[in-house]
C-alpha cells in the first residue's frame, strides 16, 4: 500500500494526471483496446455457437490473437492509469469487482484460445468442444461485465469526482 | 437558427427525462459502451478479412457481421441522440465532439464504398490493395471515433 501511496504521489503520476497525453489519452486507448478484446471475444462465441458457419478455424485463431492484443493494450493503460490512484482504486468495491471479471475474461479466452488451436483443422470441429463452447460464452458474459462495471466505476465510487 | 434549436433541445421533455433520475444517465453510458464493443467486434471481423489476416471466403460471417454493427450502431445512435439532450452544452461547439461526427460519416463512405466496389471479394480468397485500404481505413476511423467519443470529456466547453 506504501508502496502504491509512493507511486500515486510520484512526478510521474501528478504528470499522467494532468497532461492532455496522461489520464485523458489512456483512457481513450483504453476505450479502443475493450472494444477489440470485448468485441472478438463475442465474435468468437457467435462462431463456437454456429452463429458463423464459414468461419474456419485459422480465422477464429487470428480473431483471439488480435483480442490479445486489445486485451495488451488494456492491461498496459489500465496499469498506467491504476498507477495515478492506486489506493483509491484498491478500496473500490466496483474498480474490484471489474478486476475480477477482467480475470475471469481473460483467464478463459486464453484456454479457449489453447482449444480452438488444439483442434482439428476443418470448421466443424469447431462446434464439437462443447468445453470451448461453454467457456467463450462466460468470457463474454464477463467481459460485458467488466466494461458495465468499468463504466460504473465514476459513478459508485469516490473517484473522478 | 441552431440557438434556438439547442435551447429547445436543452429543455425539451426528453432532455428532462435523461437527467430526471440518477441511474439513467449511468444505464444508458454502459449501453453505449456494451454496443460500442459489439460494434467494434464486428467490424473487427469484416475489417480483418479485408485486410488479408485471413484469407477464407466468408460471405455469411460477413453479411451477419455487417447486420448486427447497423444494429449496434443504431444503439449507439439512439443513446447519443439521448445525451446529447440531457447534457446540450456539453456537446455543442466541442471539437472532440465534430471530430468524432466528421469520422462517423467518413466511414460511413468508407462502408459504402466497400458495398458498392468490394462486396463480393468476401466471397473469395482474394485480398486486393483496394479491401486493405477500405479494411485500414475502417479500422482507423471508428478508432478515432472511440478516442475522440472519450475524448468529449475533456474538451467540454
Amino acid at each position: 500500500m506504501d508502496f502504491l501511496e509512493l507511486l500515486a504521489d510520484s512526478e510521474f503520476s501528478y504528470w499522467l494526471s494532468v497532461s492532455m497525453a496522461g489520464f485523458p489519452t489512456l483512457i481513450a486507448l483504453h476505450s479502443v483496446g475493450m472494444g477489440a478484446a470485448v468485441g472478438l471475444s463475442m465474435a468468437v462465441t457467435l462462431r463456437l455457437h454456429g452463429a458463423l458457419p464459414d468461419l474456419g478455424r485459422f480465422p477464429v485463431q487470428r480473431l483471439l490473437d488480435v483480442a490479445m492484443w486489445g486485451f495488451t493494450l488494456n492491461l498496459v493503460t489500465g496499469l498506467l492509469l491504476f498507477i495515478t490512484r492506486g489506493p483509491e482504486y484498491l478500496a473500490s468495491g466496483i474498480f474490484l469487482l471489474k478486476m475480477l471479471l477482467v480475470f475471469i475474461g481473460t483467464a478463459l479466452l486464453l484456454v479457449v484460445r489453447q482449444r480452438v488451436r488444439a483442434l482439428a483443422s476443418g470448421s466443424g470441429a469447431l462446434l464439437d468442444d462443447g468445453m470451448a463452447r461453454a467457456l467463450s460464452l462466460v468470457a463474454t458474459v464477463a467481459w460485458f461485465g467488466a466494461v458495465v462495471t468499468g463504466r460504473l466505476i465514476a459513478y459508485l465510487s469516490d473517484l473522478y469526482r | 437558427m441552431s440557438e434556438t434549436l439547442f435551447q429547445w433541445i436543452a429543455y425539451s421533455p426528453l432532455a428532462d427525462w435523461v437527467v430526471s433520475e440518477s441511474y439513467i444517465w449511468p444505464t444508458l453510458e454502459s449501453i453505449h459502451f456494451v454496443s460500442l464493443c459489439v460494434l467494434m467486434g464486428s467490424l473487427l471481423v469484416v475489417d480483418l478479412r479485408l485486410i488479408g489476416v485471413f484469407r477464407e471466403p466468408c460471405a455469411r460471417t460477413v453479411a451477419f457481421m455487417i447486420r448486427l454493427s447497423l444494429l449496434a450502431f443504431a444503439v449507439n445512435l439512439a443513446t447519443g441522440v439521448l445525451f446529447f439532450f440531457g447534457y446540450t452544452a456539453k456537446y455543442v461547439n466541442n471539437p472532440a465532439f465534430e471530430i468524432k461526427l466528421t469520422l462517423i460519416a467518413l466511414a460511413g463512405l468508407n462502408a459504402l464504398y466497400y458495398r458498392w466496389r468490394l462486396a463480393d471479394l468476401v466471397s473469395t480468397r482474394e485480398v486486393t490493395r483496394s479491401s486493405i485500404a477500405v479494411g485500414c481505413i475502417s479500422l482507423a476511423l471508428w478508432s478515432g471515433v472511440i478516442v475522440c467519443g472519450r475524448m468529449i470529456t475533456f474538451y467540454a466547453p
